[in-house]
């Protein structure tokens, strides 16, 4: 640590990677006598590391397929006696391949903490190294170096295997020069364009916050504690009705009149009043559209001067009919500020998750869906990230 | 006394040829799973990576050594040490050549089975010490698996020991030797016996297609997932120990041990051991994993009542054919 500027410096990682000794590597330099062994010991502790780097697999996305070609027959990464291992335990390098969202940053955490000393860390691909062109979406981390530290990157999108291969290379001989006393110059993120300025500082940046390193500890520790997106919630699924008996009337259309529409728009599905939004859903269903496609839900912000507009609501849907010449039916409900869609979980099993989805990212509420709970944010999350008033950058401090 | 100093200096020779062999079986094995997809396996460390073994170790002895927190702490560090203890344990009475060995027991088969059998209690210990979910799950399906295989593993033994009347296995290595292979005469009798002999081995050994306590995409790394370094390396070696010295014992049982044509000897126990553990991982590399239900299926609707015939057979052949017994 260094005090004398008056800021607490985080340790360079190559210091630390330094200060980790094997008990009984300790004994030997203490004893005295013993420790001028020390120099070809050294030799050999630093062979054997250098050349036996298993791999912890971290791949959350499109860099990872990369990861597994690497150790495939082309390159073929055990020929530098580098093996994958499943469990962090026994491994040496953690390779973070793909985008880490702020819901995994946690897990990632967790599981480098599980690692044993020594171990050193690859940050693989632009989404590691910086969040890529996802850093400013509202639940990427901009980049593994805000909270690991980063031995070596490797830029690509994705990087390919010879350049994998590549990375490991540096890390041995990071490995090996770091076992020989010399400290290694720090490994600075590759170059951005610098399309926006950073908006967190890293962890080797010597003008880091250490708050923001104590906060980040705490919101990982918050987001792993207080997500219950594994536990199921109150409420009853099979509290919903049936649907109704089933009719051979095909046309779309004289049903929807039928429960007064009156509009069919060109450009879009017409819109349904609220009230017959379940009957609708049950008729379709009774009439072979019985395939759940999907719900989406859009916010319209409130419009001020020539067209002005109140706030609101858009949620849309399509189901598809199965068997051969499969058509699809699809209808629109609009909804004010704070005004409820009647769910459709008792109709069709396939609208609990995507009705929990639009519930977490815009905020449309569902009444009488039996669980309905964040599912893609974790449990602490605030606000709705689809909202288009959600301040996008500001999303999650403090990993922002 | 004699005995003891006798044990001791062949058990040592032995148990030290056994683990350098083990060094270059993993390399052989990777190098040989490499061919067979296609790669090159170690390359680089060494001539032809052949030290690919020794970095191995020299890493894995460097790393920090981590016990969670609530394991059970002496079980977490006993295991291991155990399940390297059993698996060299069992070499103590495989005959290497008429003279090699490091204790001819008289119940030496009996021997085999009880400590090749004990090799569970480590692996479940592991499970239960670590406090994990994964290695938990792994050592229950340990001992599922020891239940099954161990049925038919007892049956296909008894099968070479009722045709050659000895339960001491040089005494069956020297009724192979001078009448016929159990292999090859009764060849009926002998190659089932032979197979069966060989799947339970492999089970016993926790090998593909018969990992399901390792299981490693289901339960990461099933037993061995809390530890670390040392301990980790002497589980590791212990499996392939006990791969080893599952083949020699096979090769004794079943394919004359250390006969052979023009000399007898030591060359030829070795040749056949290594024939035996090669096969280990050609299967190893071309077959996918078993669940447990289907092991449970095999083991005891399939290689127990076969193994059950098996053993009347031998009765019967020993009883009634001429010949069949001298
Ligand atoms: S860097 Fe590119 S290839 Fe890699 S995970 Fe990100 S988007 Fe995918």
């Amino acid at each position: 640590m260094n005090e004398s500027d008056g800021k607490r410096r985080l340790p360079r990682y190559d210091e630390a990677a330094l200060a980790y000794e094997h008990p009984l590597y300790k004994t030997l330099l203490a004893a005295p006598g013993l420790s001028v062994s020390v120099a070809p010991l050294d030799l050999l502790l630093s062979w054997g590391t250098m050349n036996s780097l298993w791999v912890f697999p971290m791949a959350t996305s499109c860099c990872g397929i990369e990861l597994m070609s690497a150790a495939a027959s082309r390159v073929d990464l055990d020929r530098m006696g580098t093996i994958v291992r499943a469990t962090p335990r026994q491994a040496d390098v953690m390779v973070v391949a793909g985008t880490i969202t702020v819901k995994m940053a946690p897990r990632v955490k967790l599981l480098w903490d599980q690692m044993p000393e020594p171990k050193w860390c690859i940050a693989m691909g632009s989404c590691a190294i910086s969040g890529d062109f996802y850093r400013e979406l509202y639940s990427v981390v901009p980049g593994i170096d805000t909270f690991l530290p980063v031995d070596v990157y490797i830029p690509g999108c994705p990087p390919n295997p010879e350049a994998l291969m590549h990375g490991l290379l540096r890390l041995q001989e990071k490995v090996k020069l770091a076992r020989a006393g010399q400290l290694v110059a720090k490994e600075y993120p590759p170059n951005r364009l610098d399309i926006t300025k950073p908006s967190i500082a890293r962890l080797s940046d010597p003008a880091r916050d250490p708050a923001l390193s104590a906060a980040q500890e705490k919101s990982a520790g918050e987001a792993t504690a207080t997500d219950e997106s594994d536990e199921r919630g109150g409420g009853n699924a099979s509290a919903v009705e049936p649907f109704a008996a089933e009719t051979t009337s095909t046309d779309v259309e004289a049903l929807l009149r039928e429960l007064g529409v009156t509009e069919f728009p060109k450009d879009g599905a017409p819109i349904v009043p609220v009230e017959q939004h379940v009957t609708l859903a049950r008729r379709l269903r009774a009439m072979n559209y019985r395939i759940f496609v999907h719900v989406v839900a859009t916010h319209f912000p409130e419009k001020t001067g020539a067209k002005a507009a109140p706030e609101r609501f858009e949620v849309a849907y399509a189901l598809r009919s199965v068997g051969s010449g499969s058509k699809i039916a699809s209808w629109r409900l609009s909804l004010a500020t704070g005004q409820a869609a009647p769910t459709l979980v008792g109709v069709f099993a396939g609208a609990d998750w995507q009705e929990r989805e639009q519930f977490d990212l815009v905020g449309v509420r569902f009444d009488g869906h039996p669980d309905l709970r964040r599912i893609m944010m974790p449990g602490n999350w605030e606000g709705h990230p689809l909202r288009k008033d959600y301040p996008a950058d500001k999303a999650c401090t403090p990993w922002r | 006394m004699n005995g003891l100093v006798h044990g001791a200096v062949y058990g040592g020779v032995i148990a030290s040829v056994l683990l350098t062999t083990i060094a270059f079986g993993i390399w052989f094995e990777r190098k040989f799973a490499g061919r067979m997809q296609s790669r090159l396996g170690p390359t680089i460390v060494g001539p032809f990576g052949l030290l690919q073994s020794v970095a191995d170790v020299v890493k894995l002895l460097q790393k920090e050594d981590i016990v969670p927190r609530d394991a059970d702490r002496p079980l977490f560090d006993l295991a291991p040490v155990l399940a390297a203890l059993f698996s060299l344990g069992v070499a103590a009475v495989v005959p290497f050549s008429p003279t090699i060995i490091a204790s001819d027991l008289d119940v030496g088969v009996l021997y085999i089975l009880a400590v090749g059998g004990l090799m569970v209690i480590p692996t479940f210990m592991a499970g239960w010490a670590s406090n994990n979910k994964f290695a938990l799950i792994g050592g229950m399906r340990a001992i599922a698996q020891s239940v099954s295989y161990g049925v038919p593993l007892v049956l296909a033994v008894l099968v070479p020991v009722i045709l050659s009347g000895t339960l001491s296995v040089s005494g069956i290595v020297t009724y192979q030797a001078n009448h016929h292979w159990f292999l090859t005469w009764p060849v009926f009798i002998g190659v089932p016996a032979f197979a069966i002999y060989y799947m339970a081995m492999l089970a016993e050994s926790n090998r593909i297609p018969f990992d399901i306590p390792e299981a490693e995409s289901e339960l990461v790394a099933g037993v061995t997932t809390e530890y670390t370094g040392a301990k980790f390396t002497l589980f590791y070696m212990a499996e392939y120990v006990h791969t080893l010295v599952g083949s020699a014992v096979g090769a004794a049982l079943f394919l004359g041990g250390w006969d052979g044509p023009f000399a007898p000897g030591l060359h030829w126990m070795v040749l056949k051991t290594l024939v035996l553990f090669t096969v280990v991982y050609w299967v190893r590399w071309s077959l996918l994993r078993l669940r447990s239900d289907q092991l449970m299926v095999l083991c005891w609707k399939w290689l127990t009542p076969i193994g059950v015939l098996l053993v009347l057979g031998a009765a019967a052949w020993v009883q009634f054919v001429p010949g069949g017994f001298q």
